[in-house]
This record gives structure tokens, C-alpha cells and sequence, in this order.
């Protein structure tokens, strides 16, 4: 497939680590930061965590201590600052007027449905009891705060929480404040008065993060390792020794107020790891290329991963690869000394360092908040100590390594309940835990919850005169449109055809079978001007300054293999320079007699559509509606840039699309970029139409968890302004959804008496859903292997008052419309759109294409 | 075998497991709590199940007091009692020779404790330097007590400390004073028969058995990737020396049928050079249809392998059924898989 499968594979590139974790965290009091770079604190033997759950200002409290056998456990747990991953207390749902009362669809047929979400249960009348403790005299203490007040069994109990000065309780005391004696070693005093400050209800938020850690605590019990976010478990690890993978099956937990019940959604989660060190895939890496490539190949690959450190369990991000160090170099530790890196591994946790001359891996720790401007320094890690996780870009393109991961890792929806069953089961089993639980009232549903969703009708396929059915269930139409006219074609008059000695073969079989597909779908071409250049970047470049003029409608290269450098280089000139759609084919791709034809017939439509062809349709009942579209793509080699990729529809059959793309430096707020490009799209929506929309409906994907409030307090005032600022009587409806494609909800249809992957088209906006949310899931897409995800929509803004129902047929519909593939995809075309747009200027072009392409989807 | 008496938040045994030469580690404390605080940092790292380690360590943690004994302390090679003894009460620290010296045994104990004599240089300190210490003794006292145990227990006991004090004040000694007992008889076999039947005291809160070498699961793992790798590389290799040499074959027009048979072995060969070949395969890779044949021999002379196993017959029993080999077991069989299958999305 032309650049199919080359850009499945691009397009997955970094952007889904999303086990990522939040990396080093010191301790919540930084150290004074030497001013050189140092190695991470020895933080294991120090205060590690906080959590946000900090309450009254206490003199060092070190987190909630939490009773029998729970007591290591802290708030913060481990990670130091802990995002909001949740997004909880975004409200967004009571603004939303016609969704106060109801948000759930109508439409389609009814299916049985369970998900990976397990009720949490407490007993009636459940409360949680904060109280305030005081001590008189004044006792510093944590340990010993503790201690005393823990002398009085009576009346307090068994079964609390304590983190030096709040207090929780199962239950409530007889009294709101209470007064109580002890007496320390010293034959000291000491009154402690105990008041309650707080009854909280099973779902309040400070409850929701006690039901967190207790579960953590929990898979701590298992034994199972804490990578990252998610736990995982080392006993039985699959390894994949020709790769020298090794994957740990674990699971990710969450428990959240959901649309009527508190529940713990899990999923199966699988952390690759290689059993080798950065130093041993350095060396391997050395053997495999040039000298003078070696540092470029190496930083390419190393820069963004996540490696693992031998001697402590935490995990960095590499930045930068500082190749005039080496472990001999020396720091200055926050007492003053100086010590080598050599030394001080060897001192502090016993680590030989073998290889002396090795370079240094420079980690930059993420920005936290909440501390006064106190920048921690970078910090130092040696390749020798550090075991690589994740798996590298080149390892994501490589077919074989991501068929044999897929083998152990893609889980059919019966192998999944099957393996968060059993976890479910442990809770159960365990004593320890059951005690625990018991003791705070608290248990968990044993059965996946059940409940119906709706599987909406099917799209019909609209390709010029013609209507098309399909099997809904593969949502795929390319066996019934293949070989029929399409909505609307470009001639090929003018193009040229670039090869170079070794691919002229697949040239001329390109040509050829450009020739026996192309009637049938109504593209009238030209034959092309072929122009034979020399494999090296330069001789392309070359070319393509000399042979494309003004009248040049399109270019093809035919290519040897996919180095990128080339491909990017033929990019950048003909987006930026000198605007001019082109085509890349790997010549491989055309090798096979076999699929040469449906090769060719894709290639054909590609090239259509770039030169600003319609292909099919959908029936889009609303008039006079803007879709657009925004994605993120984060360049992790560009220190960290972003760029995010905005498109908008020009037509009511929304085939025709606008694009334009932002670029924000680090640090900097997308939202002026995003006005530029939303005024741009009214512009260009008015010449087309002559007139204005009446509806706007953004798609915004690319947005991290956590990220949510920013995007309702700043983004979308900034839209509205934007539109207020077209002209005093234009007062359009906007609607603003987030697309989430990362979750970890799963869901899995009864049918045939055993669980299996929903169909596309099937709707969920009941309790898996947030109360305080506008949102639903669609499954779209349909997969061949493993279980499909679902897709969470969620509406922060709307003033439309289009019903719920409107709304996700709209979106289903616009999930049928992305022009490289003729299928259902997994989110609204618009986003993936202009995901393909900000990956292709973040990977290739590196600056904003040239706006004469902007009509036209030179970016498939 | 080491064991930290009173081992607190097990930041002693937290350092001690780095290092290599313990195999067991053991800790004693009666504050439950206190020791469970941050006991899952004495866990396994992932680190630790990614390249076992070459000795096996087991470390435990057990909630008991000093003043009583349990078979579980036997054995041990040192025992260290950090600032301990003065937080025993009289009765328990009657006791605690008796276990540490008489029934733990050790080769070797260090003993610390606060010196009372430095107590003046320290700023705030009143009576005693924590506000749970029962005693703080000045050296005489301490080396008194520690010459009345060690002698009792056949011991031998030297001083030292920590803490050096200030120009001027160098006679109160050092601010911790440490006594090093070692134990002058050899390990005496009876004793530990004899205390066997001694009972439980301790409840053991945690216990931690650490990936190792030693331990036949872990070494087949290690060998079996290690083999498997090693093919997959010699494999590479192999094919990217074959195809080149196809490559060239092509370029020059010659008509060549790849994959049909080990290159060397065409029919007319001379009788020297057959023999030759003979004596190469048994260590030489070769391709045999869409496998390629790795002889065992030639996996021996990787390095990590042949660490690994010792013996070639080591590593035929450890890969024994993880591995596929040819009919007669002498070769690892590696399938080349279709290169064209890909792109298929």
C-alpha cells in the first residue's frame, strides 16, 4: 500500500507512550541544586511524595498514613506531583442547557453490553469522618504524633487514616471534639484534642483518591511492580528473545464517580521492557552503522524514550545524550563534595561501571507547580545503569517485531474479561485485603458491569449518482465502491514521474496500472513526464527544481526505500517552496503482480484527492455547519515544539477540507495560533459558499489528561471571541467536543452466548458516561484482532441545542469520511485529518506548508 | 547472612542489599509500623527480574523483640544492633546477651550506642539525646558491659566509634561508640541442633526472594534468550551475507537459485574440500531451505551463553524443549520468515 503502511507506522510514532510517567520526582522539599548537573538524589532513603490532599498547613506531613499494613502509603504515594489525570471537577455538563436533564441518544437498535468497570459498594449511610488533631503541648513529630494518639484504641479503633494532623475514620465519634491524655516516655502530658471537620459522602474527592490508594495498596499486596502509573507483574514475564523484548502483563486501575455508581475500571496493560542496558544497544547500534552516523543514528533513536534505572525503580526520560561526558566526570554533591559518577555509584549502591568512556544520558525534570520558581537542574544518568523500555521508533516500523508483540499483547474480549477476572477474584480471595476493606465498609461487585447500548443504523455510501451498501460489520465499502466514478475527479494533464535506475520497473508498472484503473473511476491522465534521477537526495531535489513549473498538477516519485531523509526533503520542497501536491511510492510496494492493481487504484484516489478530488459521501442533514478539526502532534527531537494541525470543511457534504497548522514553542499557548486559523476558515468557508455558517463544530483531539480545564477556561472563550469578532450580527452556534482516543474502557458485546468486540455504530452514553459531563463513547471502527476501543466523545461547549442523538449521529457520520481509507475509522475525519497534517509537518516539513495548498489534502 | 537488630525504616538493610556478597538479610524490630513504613523498597526492582543476578538474596523482616529467641536468627554471619540497646528496657537488655551472644551465635556483632560523655557538646540535649532512651552510657560503662558479655560468650571485643569531637574536647571520645565482637570459637554444630526445637517468637511481616542465577528458573530463561538472540543475530548476518552475494550474483547476470541448499555443499566438490565442509559444519551456520541451522557448537562460543552455562552439556539440558533444534538436537533451527508478508497494514 503507497504510504499506508508506511504512515500506520509513522503515525503511531511516540505519540502513544501513553504509560508515560511522570518522571523524576524528588523529594517534595528540593535539595539545593548544585550547579552542575548531579545524579538523582539518593531520594529512596528520603521523603518521597506528597500527596495534593496536603489540607491544613502542617509542619512536615509526609501524606496520609492509612492503618494496618497500610501505613507506608501516603497521598502522594509515589511520583512526588501527581496530575490530575481525571480532569475531575471540570463541570461542564450544567452550562450545556438542553443536556441538564438528559444527554443520552435515541436512535438504533438496542444491544446487551458489559465493560471493564466493577461497582464499588460501600454499606448504607457510608460517610468518611475528617477530623482536625491538636496537640498541647506541641508535638513535632509525625512518628510520635502518631504514637500517642494512637495509645487511645478506645474510643478511635482499629480502622484509620492519619497523616500527622487530619484524621479519617469509618465511623463517627460520640462527640465533635474530643479530648484525650497521653503521656509520652518522658513522663510529659500531652492533651490531644480530636474535632470532626468533616463528613464526607462516599463521592466526594478527597473519598474518590482514599478508594485509589486503598486499591494500589492492594496490587502492592499482589506483588506486582509499580512502573510508571500502572502495576505490573514480574513473575511471569513473556519474553520475545529475538527482539529481546520482554513483556510484563499487569493492569491499570482507576476509580471514579461514574454517571450512577462509583466504579473501578481495569484494564490489562502490557509494559515492554528490554532486557538489555542503553549501553548494550549503543554497542549493538555501533556495529550496525558508519562512525560518522553513529551519534546522530543514536540520538535519533534514544532521545524521547523512557529507560528504566537498574538500581532504583524509576523511570526518566532521556533528553539529550551528552557525548563529552563520561562516568569519570565529576558532580557536587548537596553536601559540597565532589565525587565521580564511578564512585559515587559504586559508594552508593554498590554499581560497577564497567565501560568508563561511555557518554552521559541527560534527563530534564518536567516543570512542577506549586514550587517557587525552584528549577531542579537536569539530571545525569549512566547508559550502563539504565535498561530501555518502550520500544524505539524503529522497533514500531518493524513489521515482525510488532506481529510477535501483537500475538501476546492483542487480548480477544473473552481473553480480557477472562484476565481483569482475576484480579477482581484476588480482591476477593485475599484476607488481608478483605479485612481492610471490610473494615472501611467497603467491597466490590464481583461481576463486570452489564447494561444496553445502542448500535446506530448504518451510513449509506454516496459515490457520485450512486448509493452503496455494506456489511456494517467490517465497515468497509472498498470491495462495492472499487472501479465506480467518484464524486469528482481531477484530470491529470500535467505530472511527472521521478525514478531513479533500480525503480524504473515500478515505474512503468505504476504507469501501466495507472492506466487500466483510472477510466473506471472517471480521472482522465496524461502520461507523465518520467525523469530518471540518481538515488541521493540532492539528484531528486535537483529534479524537482528544474522540471516543476506552475502548470506541474502533480509529482510522483517512485522510491527505493523509505529513508526518511529523502522522503522529507521531497516533502518540504514541494509543501514549502514551490506548492505542489506529490506522491511517494515505495517501489516494493509495487512488486507483488497479485495486489499491484488495488495498489495502483489507491494510489490513484490518493492522488486525486490531493489535487482536490471528491471521493464519496455520507447524507449530512444539517446546513450551513463548519466542521473543524485540531490535532496535536509533539515534536519530542525539536525541543519539544508542538504542532497542531487545524482543519475545516468547506462544503455541505463535507469532501472538501481547509487546512492550516500552528506551531507552539514550549511553553506557549496554542489558543492565539487556533484564532488565526479559525478566522482563516471563515474566510475560506465564506468564498466557497458566500455566505457564513451558522453552526461551528470543533473536534478537538490531542488533549492530555489533565489538560481538560485548561481547554474549557481559556480555549473555547477564545473561539467564541474569535467569532465575535467576525461582525456584530454574526452570531454563529459553536459546539466543541474533546476526542479521546487513549482509554482504558473497554467494551464487549453479548452476542452468539460469549463476549465479543461490539459492532461499529454502537453507542454508549449511560453509565459508563460522568454525571458531570456532556460525553458518550462510539465504537466505529471495526477490528480484525484483539478488542476494539472505543472512542470518547466529550461536548465541553454547545450552544447548538442540537440533540444528543443529532450529535452522535453527526459524529458516526463524520467517522465515515477520511479519504485514505474506504472504511469506518476510529474518530471523526476532520481529526484525523489533521493529525496526518501536524505529523507531516512535525516529522518532514519542520515549517507552515505553503497556503496556496491549504484547499486541498496534499497531507494523506 | 546479615541481621540488623531494631532495623527501624530498614535503611541499613536497604544499603546492605547492594551489597553482593550477602545472600540472606534479615531484620528485627518490635515497631511493626515503623518497619512496615517503607519496607517494599527491600523489594526486587524490575531491574533485578531483567538480568537476574548471579547470587540469590532473600531478605525478611520480622516483628519480635530482642529479649527472645527464634530459630529464624540462627546461622547468621553478623548481626548489627544500630543504636539499639539503649532503648531496651532493664529487663530486656538483661536478656539480650543471651540471644544475640548465646543463641544467634554470630561470627561477628557490632554494637552501637550513644556516648554520654559527648552529650555536654551537643546543643538542647538535657538528659538523654531521644526521648524513648532508657540509659546512655559513657564509655567506661559501655566497656565494661561489652567485656562482661564477650568474655561470658567466649567473645572477643574491640572499641571504636564515630563522630569525632571538636579541637579542644578530643577526651570525651567519639559521639557514638562502637563495640565490634568477634566470636572466638569455631561455629560449635550442636548448639543450633540443640536450639532447634526452640519456638517461634517473631511473626515474619515481609520476605522477599530475589530473581537469581542459582536458581534453575531464571538461569533457563537467561540461556534461552540468550541462545535465541544469538541465532536471531548469526541469522542476520547469515542472510545479509547471502543476499548480498545473490545480489552480485544477479548483477552479473548469473543465474542463481537462491535457497535451495547450503551453498558450500554443491555436488562437485572435491573430496578435500567436502571433508572441509564437513568438518565447518559443525560449526558453521548454514541455510537449509527457508531455516537456517545454527549448530549448538558454534551458540557455545557466545560469550554470554557459555557464561551462562558452563558446560555444553548445561546448555543442552537448559534449552531442552525452549529451543528448536534439528532432528539430532545438535543445531538450532531458526524458520526465515516470507520478508514480503509485511505491509499488510
Amino acid at each position: 500500500m503507497t504510504g499506508r503502511a508506511r504512515a500506520r507506522a509513522r503515525g503511531r510514532a511516540r505519540s502513544q507512550q501513553s504509560a508515560v510517567p511522570p518522571v523524576g520526582a524528588t523529594s517534595g522539599q528540593p535539595p539545593p541544586r548544585p550547579l552542575q548537573p548531579q545524579p538523582e538524589p539518593p531520594a529512596e532513603g528520603k521523603l518521597v511524595g506528597r500527596g495534593r490532599l496536603r489540607g491544613a498547613a502542617v509542619p512536615k506531613s509526609q501524606g496520609l498514613e492509612i492503618s494496618a499494613g497500610f501505613q507506608e502509603l501516603s497521598l502522594g504515594d509515589r511520583g512526588g506531583h501527581r496530575r490530575d489525570f481525571h480532569d475531575l471537577g471540570v463541570n461542564t455538563r450544567q452550562a450545556i442547557e438542553h443536556v441538564r436533564e438528559s444527554k443520552t441518544g435515541t436512535s438504533g437498535t438496542t444491544i446487551r453490553l458489559s465493560t471493564n468497570h466493577f461497582r464499588l459498594i460501600s454499606r448504607p449511610q457510608w460517610a468518611l469522618y475528617q477530623y482536625h488533631v491538636d496537640y498541647n503541648p506541641q508535638v513535632e513529630a509525625r512518628r510520635l504524633r502518631s504514637a500517642l494518639l494512637f495509645q487511645h484504641e478506645q474510643p478511635i479503633g482499629k480502622t484509620h487514616a492519619f497523616d500527622g494532623t487530619m484524621l479519617f475514620l469509618p465511623k463517627k465519634l460520640e462527640n465533635k471534639v474530643t479530648e484525650v491524655f497521653s503521656r509520652t516516655r518522658n513522663g510529659e502530658n500531652i492533651k490531644i484534642t480530636i474535632t470532626l471537620t468533616n463528613e464526607l459522602p462516599p463521592t466526594s474527592p478527597t473519598c474518590l483518591q482514599f478508594y485509589n490508594i486503598i486499591f494500589r495498596r492492594l496490587l502492592k499486596l499482589m506483588n506486582l511492580q509499580q512502573i510508571g502509573r500502572n502495576y505490573y507483574n514480574p513473575n511471569d514475564p513473556i519474553s520475545i528473545p529475538n527482539h529481546r523484548l520482554m513483556v510484563w502483563p499487569g493492569f491499570t486501575t482507576s476509580i471514579l464517580q461514574y454517571e450512577t455508581n462509583i466504579m473501578l475500571c481495569t484494564d490489562v496493560s502490557h509494559k515492554v521492557l528490554r532486557s538489555e542496558t542503553v549501553l548494550d544497544f549503543m554497542y549493538t547500534l555501533y556495529q550496525q552503522v558508519e562512525e560518522q552516523r553513529f551519534r546522530e543514528t543514536c540520538a535519533k533513536e534514544l532521545i524521547g524514550l523512557i529507560v528504566l534505572t537498574k538500581y532504583n525503580n524509576k523511570t526518566y526520560r532521556v533528553d539529550d545524550i551528552d557525548w563529552d561526558s563520561n562516568p569519570k566526570c565529576t558532580f557536587r554533591k548537596t553536601d559540597g563534595s565532589e565525587i565521580s559518577f564511578v564512585d559515587y555509584y559504586k559508594m552508593q549502591y554498590n554499581q560497577d561501571i564497567t565501560d568508563l568512556n561511555q557518554p552521559v544520558l541527560v534527563s530534564q525534570p518536567k516543570r512542577r507547580r506549586g514550587l517557587e520558581g525552584v528549577s531542579s537542574g537536569p539530571v545525569i544518568l549512566i547508559p550502563e545503569l539504565c535498561y530501555l523500555t518502550g520500544l524505539t521508533d524503529k522497533m514500531r516500523s518493524d513489521f515482525s517485531v510488532m506481529k510477535d508483540l501483537a500475538v501476546h499483547t492483542r487480548l480477544t474480549p473473552e481473553q480480557r474479561k477472562h484476565e481483569v477476572g482475576r484480579l477482581i477474584e484476588y480482591v476477593h480471595k485475599d484476607d488481608n485485603v478483605q479485612k481492610e476493606l471490610c473494615a472501611w465498609g467497603l467491597s466490590f461487585d464481583l461481576n463486570l458491569l452489564s447494561f444496553t447500548g445502542r448500535v446506530v443504523q448504518a451510513e449509506k455510501i454516496h459515490q457520485a449518482e450512486k448509493v452503496f451498501d455494506y456489511n456494517p460489520q467490517f465497515a468497509d465499502w472498498s470491495k462495492e465502491t472499487r472501479g465506480t466514478p467518484l464524486i469528482s475527479v481531477k484530470p491529470l494533464d500535467n505530472w511527472l514521474l521521478l525514478y531513479t535506475r533500480r525503480t524504473y520497473d515500478a515505474a512503468s508498472t505504476l504507469v501501466q496500472n495507472l492506466f487500466k484503473v483510472t477510466p473506471a473511476v472517471g480521472i482522465l491522465m496524461n502520461k507523465a513526464i518520467m525523469i530518471e534521477v540518481d538515488e541521493r537526495t540532492e539528484s531528486y531535489l535537483r529534479a524537482l527544481q528544474q522540471k516543476v513549473t506552475s502548470d506541474t498538477q502533480l509529482v510522483v516519485c517512485v522510491l527505493s526505500n523509505n529513508r526518511k531523509d529523502k522522503y522529507d526533503a521531497i516533502k518540504k520542497y514541494l509543501c514549502t517552496d514551490c506548492p505542489t501536491p506529490s506522491q511517494c511510492v515505495v517501489a516494493r510496494t509495487l512488486s507483488k503482480p497479485q495486489t499491484v492493481m488495488a495498489v495502483a487504484t489507491n494510489i490513484a484516489l490518493q492522488m486525486n484527492c490531493k489535487m482536490g478530488g471528491e471521493l464519496w459521501s455520507v447524507q449530512i442533514p444539517l446546513k450551513q455547519v463548519m466542521i473543524v478539526g485540531i490535532d496535536c502532534y509533539h515534536d519530542t527531537a525539536a525541543g519539544r515544539r508542538s504542532i497542531a494541525g487545524f482543519v475545516a470543511s468547506l462544503n455541505q457534504g463535507m469532501t472538501r477540507w481547509f487546512s492550516r497548522c500552528v506551531f507552539q514553542d514550549r511553553g506557549q499557548e496554542l489558543v492565539d495560533g487556533l484564532k488565526v486559523c479559525l478566522q482563516a476558515a471563515l474566510r475560506a468557508w465564506f468564498s466557497f459558499n458566500n455566505h457564513m455558517p451558522s453552526r461551528i463544530i470543533v473536534y478537538r483531539d490531542g488533549v492530555g489528561d489533565g489538560q481538560l480545564k485548561t481547554l474549557v477556561n481559556y480555549e473555547v472563550p477564545q473561539f467564541l471571541e474569535c467569532l465575535k469578532s467576525v461582525g456584530k450580527d454574526y452570531n454563529p452556534r459553536l459546539s466543541v467536543i474533546v476526542v479521546k482516543k487513549r482509554l482504558n474502557t473497554r467494551f464487549f458485546a453479548h452476542m452468539g452466548g460469549r463476549l465479543q468486540n461490539p459492532p461499529p455504530g454502537t453507542v454508549i452514553d449511560v453509565e459508563v458516561t460522568r454525571p458531570e459531563w456532556y460525553d458518550f463513547f462510539i465504537v466505529s471502527q471495526s477490528v480484525r484482532n484483539g478488542s476494539v476501543s472505543p472512542t470518547h466523545y466529550n461536548v465541553i461547549y454547545d450552544n447548538s441545542a442540537l440533540k444528543p442523538d443529532h450529535m452522535q449521529r453527526l459524529t458516526y457520520k463524520l467517522c465515515h469520511m477520511y479519504y485514505n481509507w474506504p472504511g469506518i475509522i476510529r474518530v471523526p475525519a476532520p481529526c484525523q485529518y489533521a493529525h496526518k497534517l501536524a505529523f507531516l509537518v512535525g516529522q518532514s516539513i519542520h515549517r507552515e506548508p505553503n497556503l496556496s495548498l491549504s484547499d486541498r489534502l496534499f497531507y494523506l | 547472612m546479615v541481621a540488623d537488630l531494631g532495623c527501624a525504616d530498614c535503611t541499613l538493610l536497604w544499603m546492605l542489599k547492594f551489597c553482593k556478597c550477602i545472600e540472606v538479610l534479615a531484620g528485627l524490630d518490635i515497631r511493626e509500623n515503623v518497619m512496615k513504613e517503607k519496607m517494599h523498597r527491600l523489594s526486587p526492582l524490575p531491574g533485578d527480574y531483567l538480568q537476574p543476578s548471579e547470587r540469590s538474596l532473600t531478605v525478611s523482616l520480622h516483628h519480635g523483640s530482642v529479649a527472645h529467641k527464634d530459630p529464624c536468627m540462627l546461622g547468621f554471619d553478623l548481626v548489627t544492633c544500630i543504636e539499639l540497646i539503649e532503648h531496651l528496657e532493664a529487663t530486656e537488655l538483661e536478656m539480650f546477651p543471651e540471644v544475640v551472644f548465646g543463641f544467634m551465635a554470630p561470627s561477628m556483632v557490632v554494637i552501637s550506642t550513644p556516648n554520654s560523655e559527648f552529650n555536654p557538646l551537643l546543643p538542647g540535649v538535657t538528659l538523654f539525646r531521644h526521648s524513648d532512651h532508657k540509659f546512655e552510657w559513657d564509655r567506661a560503662q559501655f566497656e565494661s558491659w561489652a567485656i562482661h558479655a564477650a568474655t561470658h560468650y567466649d567473645y572477643t571485643v574491640e572499641f571504636t566509634g564515630l563522630g569525632i569531637p571538636p579541637p579542644g574536647t578530643e577526651d570525651v571520645g567519639f559521639c557514638t561508640q562502637i563495640g565490634v565482637f568477634m566470636r572466638n570459637h569455631p561455629k560449635n554444630g550442636e548448639t543450633v541442633s540443640s536450639e532447634k526445637h526452640t519456638k517461634h517468637a517473631y511473626k515474619t511481616v515481609f520476605k522477599a526472594v530475589y530473581p537469581s542465577l542459582k536458581d534453575e528458573k531464571y538461569l533457563q530463561n537467561a540461556v534461552v534468550n540468550e541462545v535465541i538472540f544469538g541465532a536471531e543475530i548469526i541469522k542476520r548476518r547469515l542472510l545479509g551475507n547471502f543476499k548480498s552475494e545473490r545480489k552480485k550474483h544477479n548483477e552479473t547476470k548469473l543465474k542463481f537459485q537462491p535457497f535451495k541448499c547450503c551453498m558450500r555443499c554443491s555436488t562437485n566438490l572435491s573430496l578435500a574440500e567436502t571433508e572441509k565442509c564437513a568438518a565447518d559444519r559443525s560449526t558453521e551456520p548454514f541455510v537449509d531451505g527457508n531455516k537456517v541451522c545454527i549448530p549448538l557448537a558454534k551458540i557455545f562460543l557466545i560469550p554470554k551463553v557459555n557464561q551462562l552455562c558452563g558446560t555444553f552439556e548445561k546448555l543442552n539440558k537448559l534449552i531442552a524443549g525452549k529451543v528448536a533444534l534439528n532432528s539430532d538436537g545438535s543445531a538450532v533451527i531458526v524458520t526465515v520468515e516470507n520478508e514480503n508478508e509485511e505491509q499488510e497494514y
